[in-house]
């Protein structure tokens, strides 16, 4: 009877999890299977005069390194300097981004740019969704918009969100960021390939159906609209993924642009540590976000399911990682029925599809951004595969044990410019 | 050339002007599609009646007399009664499963009988249920022909044409209607075609197209001839399409799963090589069968050569259809010509040509042919003539584009020597051809067979037969658990030494029927029936009944 309900449990858990996986296969391949869905992606060939005004809000801790670049950027962006105003929004015990932030603004300041100012704020808690509470009523401009410190901004993506917001009258905007330094680390490239079928494909569906976590940064919201739901959850780790889904709660529609020619560059955390304690952070706020029950309040049953099915991924990581150890395990060494072993090395097999999928979107990454991907790549890739499933199954395990544990604080990401070629230039080379 | 203009399988290269005007500005970033999308436009209504015209005749054909002729074969009833086995047993078969095919016909038929309301008695008795499948998946395979042909053609008439040779040819009725892996075997790869031929191809299409041709291979691993040509059409169809990496690489993924599964299967019970790597042919491994040995095996048996005198050739299926395979066997030819001479802007000859002639390789090639190996051919050929055809009349007025073949339908049909729907009988006397002939009840004949059995037989005799009956034997009370086929009384360890031990006092029964005399002697090379010949010796004949050709028997032994 013990056996019967293992096997049981075993059959029904891989078919629960060959299910999933497929379906984050579709996901993964949505924009590339569906023609029109990559027409839509795609940004306008040519763009409407500027009209839309935009605060850029840039909220940085500890960035004495890349700040200064990042500030420079944006000012140099191809806008009119009246139609933007930028916040470089620090707490106040963070001196040196602060001073570094003013040395930049005098120095911009001589070129005859003013619209850049530094928001301080000295009140808890100290994280970013509080910084970018403070920075709101500051603003002015028609559009709101947030790049973290160490973003390569795209000069034209203002042109592109003005065009987009008028052409489409939609209020918010997410377009495409992306991690480059695919070789700098053994976790890098899968890293960076997540982020590609994120924004390439993945979030196109989410915006589709109308539930959407949004991004970090590179979002564009109507200020009014923003003001009106009230701000970002200060006490929230993915405060980004809570707005995004508070806002498709509210009705809103949503475009995402990933254009690979305009999306924002990004890096992978340096170290095993730092990317740990970013997806810990991720997964933790997926939890937290799941917890405080927005999902809830999506209009349709299809919405609710699908951001319930978002939210709940950290937690279906953690049992997968498991689950992969367990199914290997049954397979060679567990003497089960010869069904019982067939049905539970179909969620094996669809993990040999992700990773042949994922092969074949670092070709695809490397073609839209004029690199070259190599079969040695790809091999690396291989080898990291496994231990990086693991390492995201660990950040999940602990995300779920600091939320049960009650630790909400927020485990900041350490940035050293790795995607920007000795600080400047918007083509990269990685090596 | 007057069909030029006409809707098909068009390939058009970056950069080109696609065919009937417009040229598409290159993109600055994306290649555009290699194939215009919405070249095949939907089924007009003159498309749709021919289409519904040909699944009609299909239903008509297969379906009339389905349980009635043929025979019931040997092999149906194996089939059967593996699929027997899987729903009554869980197991592949009921005797020691050797890897001699891959399982994947067996699992379909088994998922056919199982929610039936009366399984494997639904429609009579095991091999009618098999049989009505057949009916069902003729009718799909139509379909899918009819729209393959269309959309590699542009063409109704070639679509036409090339079904009514797949419904009507009476090798087609002959073979299509029996219990055989290779029906489900063609119907699978039509399907892994057409989703090759989807109106724009998606990643989803190449991923049903793999899926389709891996179940294809597990179901008969023959279909291993069709995949070059698939993966040519494949590579046509994505050719600098933006989704052209995913999809190559994703449609083999596809078609690893249901092998890799099959594969998987074997490893888990530690029967895939055998015992010591030991591959020697004359030596096969005895502790455990093993599919690497069977495989290598398989490839290594050889029989003569088809063309000899003696062959299924022109013993059987020159007598049953000569016409059929003589513009067949033309028409593979002219499409192989035409297929390398045109392949960059029509490649629909190469790849039906190329198809037929590496499944005729297979045949030719001088290993093992059955008698019902020929099934595969029948719908290539018919898509090689319906090819040839369109484009031999091309050149003509539409009305006689529609009249010649029309003509040539009604002589293959009118003239009785064709054996399509009148032949000639044994008086001399023009008669409705046997596949229809509403008199010539030739199952009937072994369903009297069982029906002696179970008024006279004890149900715990031992008895030796043929696999046709197996399942009426096993699958409907009383049960005749003793009952084996010859086959595995001679060859299987279980059956001949525990049950039988070699020693013909050990039979009570011997079912027997002229065929099932035949294959005895054919499979006695080593002498391992020598004891049922023995057991056939010290018998007397309680049963008997003849038809034609046919002679069916019982013996008690002893």
């Amino acid at each position: 009877m013990l056996t019967f309900l293992l096997y049981a449990a075993l059959t029904v858990v891989s078919i629960l999890l060959t299910v999933q996986s497929a379906h984050v296969l579709y996901l993964m391949l949505y924009t590339w299977d569906q023609p029109e869905a990559e027409a839509k992606a795609k940004a306008p060939d040519t763009f409407l005069p500027p009209e839309l005004s935009f605060t850029v809000m840039l909220p940085a801790r500890h960035e004495e390194n890349v700040i200064k670049t990042t500030i420079d950027r944006v000012v140099r962006c191809d806008y009119p300097p009246d139609l933007l105003e930028v916040f470089v929004i620090c707490s106040a015990d963070d001196t040196g981004t602060i001073d570094k932030a003013e040395e930049e603004i005098a120095e911009v300041a001589r070129e005859g740019v003013h619209n850049v100012e530094v928001i301080v704020f000295d009140d808890q808690p100290i994280n970013k969704p509080h910084g970018l509470n403070t920075a709101l009523p500051h603003a002015s401009c028609d559009v709101v918009t947030i790049f973290d410190a160490e973003d390569d901004i795209h000069p034209a993506i203002f042109q592109l969100v003005n065009t987009v917001m008028i052409n489409d009258r939609v209020n918010v905007v997410q377009s495409g960021v992306q991690l480059m330094n695919y070789q700098s680390t053994w976790y890098s490239a899968l890293n960076v390939l997540e982020y590609f079928f994120w924004f390439k494909s993945r979030l196109h569906y989410h915006a589709l159906e109308g539930a959407i976590p949004l991004g970090g940064n590179t979002v564009f919201f109507q200020r009014e609209l923003l003001v009106r739901l009230g701000g970002w959850d200060d006490h929230n780790l993915t405060e980004d993924a809570d707005l995004g889904l508070r806002v498709s709660a509210a009705g809103e529609r949503v475009r995402v642009v990933y254009d690979d020619r305009y999306v924002t560059r990004e890096e992978t955390p340096p170290t095993l540590g730092q990317f740990i304690r970013q997806r810990t952070r991720w997964s933790q706020g997926f939890m937290q976000t799941l917890h405080k029950g927005t999902w809830k309040q999506m209009p349709t049953r299809k919405q609710r399911w699908l951001a319930f099915y978002v939210l709940a991924f950290p937690h279906g990581q953690a049992l997968l990682g498991v689950y992969l150890i367990v199914s290997l395990a049954t397979m060679f060494l567990l003497k089960v029925p010869v069904l019982v072993a067939l049905v539970s090395s179909l969620p094996v097999l669809m993990l040999l599809a992700h990773f042949v999928t994922q092969a074949v979107g670092l070709y695809e990454f490397a073609d839209a951004h004029g690199l070259q991907a190599t079969p040695r790549a790809v091999l690396r890739m291989a080898v990291a595969w496994y231990p990086y499933q693991l390492v995201l199954a660990y950040a999940a395990t602990r995300a779920m044990r600091r939320q049960l544990a009650g630790r909400t604080n927020w485990e900041k990401t350490q940035h050293v410019g790795a995607h920007r070629a000795h600080g400047e230039g918007a083509d990269i080379h990685v090596a | 050339m007057s069909h030029e203009g006409r809707p098909r399988l068009v390939v058009v290269h970056d950069g080109d002007r696609p065919p009937g005007g417009r040229a598409t500005p290159p993109a600055p970033r994306r290649p555009q599609p290699a194939i215009i999308t919405g070249r095949f436009p939907r089924l007009n209504r003159r498309g749709q009646i021919a289409l519904g015209a040909a699944v009609f005749t299909g239903l008509l054909t297969h379906g009339w007399h389905l349980f009635q002729y043929p025979l019931y074969l040997t092999d149906e009833g194996i089939y059967m009664q593996r699929a027997w086995s899987l729903v009554r047993q869980t197991r592949l078969s009921p005797y020691t499963y050797d890897y001699d095919h891959a399982p994947g016909g067996w699992i379909q038929l088994a998922g056919w009988a199982f929610p039936l309301p009366n399984q494997f008695e639904t429609f009579g008795n095991a091999v009618n249920t098999g049989r009505f499948l057949m009916l069902l998946v003729h009718l799909a395979s139509v379909a899918l022909l009819f729209e393959i042909m269309r959309r590699l053609s542009g063409s109704i008439l070639a679509a036409s044409v090339a079904a009514f040779l797949y419904n009507v040819s009476p090798l087609a009725i002959y073979y299509q209607r029996q219990v055989l892996l290779d029906n489900l075997m063609m119907f699978w790869t039509l399907l892994g075609m057409y989703c090759l031929l989807g109106r724009d191809l998606r990643i989803r299409h190449a991923l049903g197209a793999g899926a389709a041709l891996g179940i294809a291979l597990i179901t008969k691993e023959n279909a291993v001839f069709f995949v070059p040509s698939l993966l040519y059409l494949l590579h046509r169809r994505i050719k600098s399409s933006p989704q052209r990496r995913f999809a190559t690489s994703l449609f083999p993924f596809a078609v690893a799963i249901p092998v890799g599964v099959y594969v998987l299967y074997a490893i888990l019970k530690n029967e895939l090589l055998p015992t010591g790597f030991d591959f020697d042919l004359n030596n096969p491994p005895a502790d455990h069968v093993s599919l690497l040995y069977t495989l290598w095996w398989q490839l290594n048996r050889s029989q003569g050569s088809l063309l000899s005198s003696g062959s299924y050739l022109y013993t059987s299926w020159l007598i049953k259809d000569t016409p059929f395979l003589l513009f067949g066997l033309l028409a593979m030819a002219a499409a192989l010509y035409w297929g390398f001479k045109d392949r960059e802007h029509d490649p629909g000859f190469l790849i039906v040509a190329t198809m037929t002639a590496a499944y005729a390789f297979y045949l030719v090639r001088g290993s093992v042919v059955l008698d019902f190996y020929i099934a595969p051919m029948i719908p290539l050929f018919a898509m090689c003539i319906g090819l040839v055809t369109d484009r031999l009349l091309g050149r003509f007025r539409p009305r006689l584009r529609i009249a010649v073949p029309a003509v040539a339908a009604s002589v293959l049909l009118l003239v009785p020597t064709t054996h399509y729907l009148l032949t000639i009988n044994t008086e001399g006397r023009v008669a409705v051809a046997d596949q229809y002939q509403p008199r010539l009840n030739l199952t009937r004949m072994q369903e009297q067979q069982v029906a002696w059995i179970r008024k006279n037989v004890p149900a715990n005799a031992r008895i030796i037969m043929d696999d046709d009956l197996w399942s009426a034997l096993h699958d409907v009370r009383p049960f005749y658990p003793s009952a084996h086929s010859h086959w595995n009384a001679s060859s299987d360890p279980a059956v001949r030494d525990k049950l039988f031990a070699k020693n013909w006092r050990n039979v009570d029964y011997i079912i027997m029927s002229n065929k099932m005399r035949q294959a005895i002697q054919g499979n006695n090379g080593d002498g391992r029936e020598n004891w049922i010949l023995a057991a056939l010796k010290n018998s007397t004949m309680v049963w008997e009944t003849s038809q034609g050709g046919i002679k069916l028997q019982i013996y008690r032994v002893g």
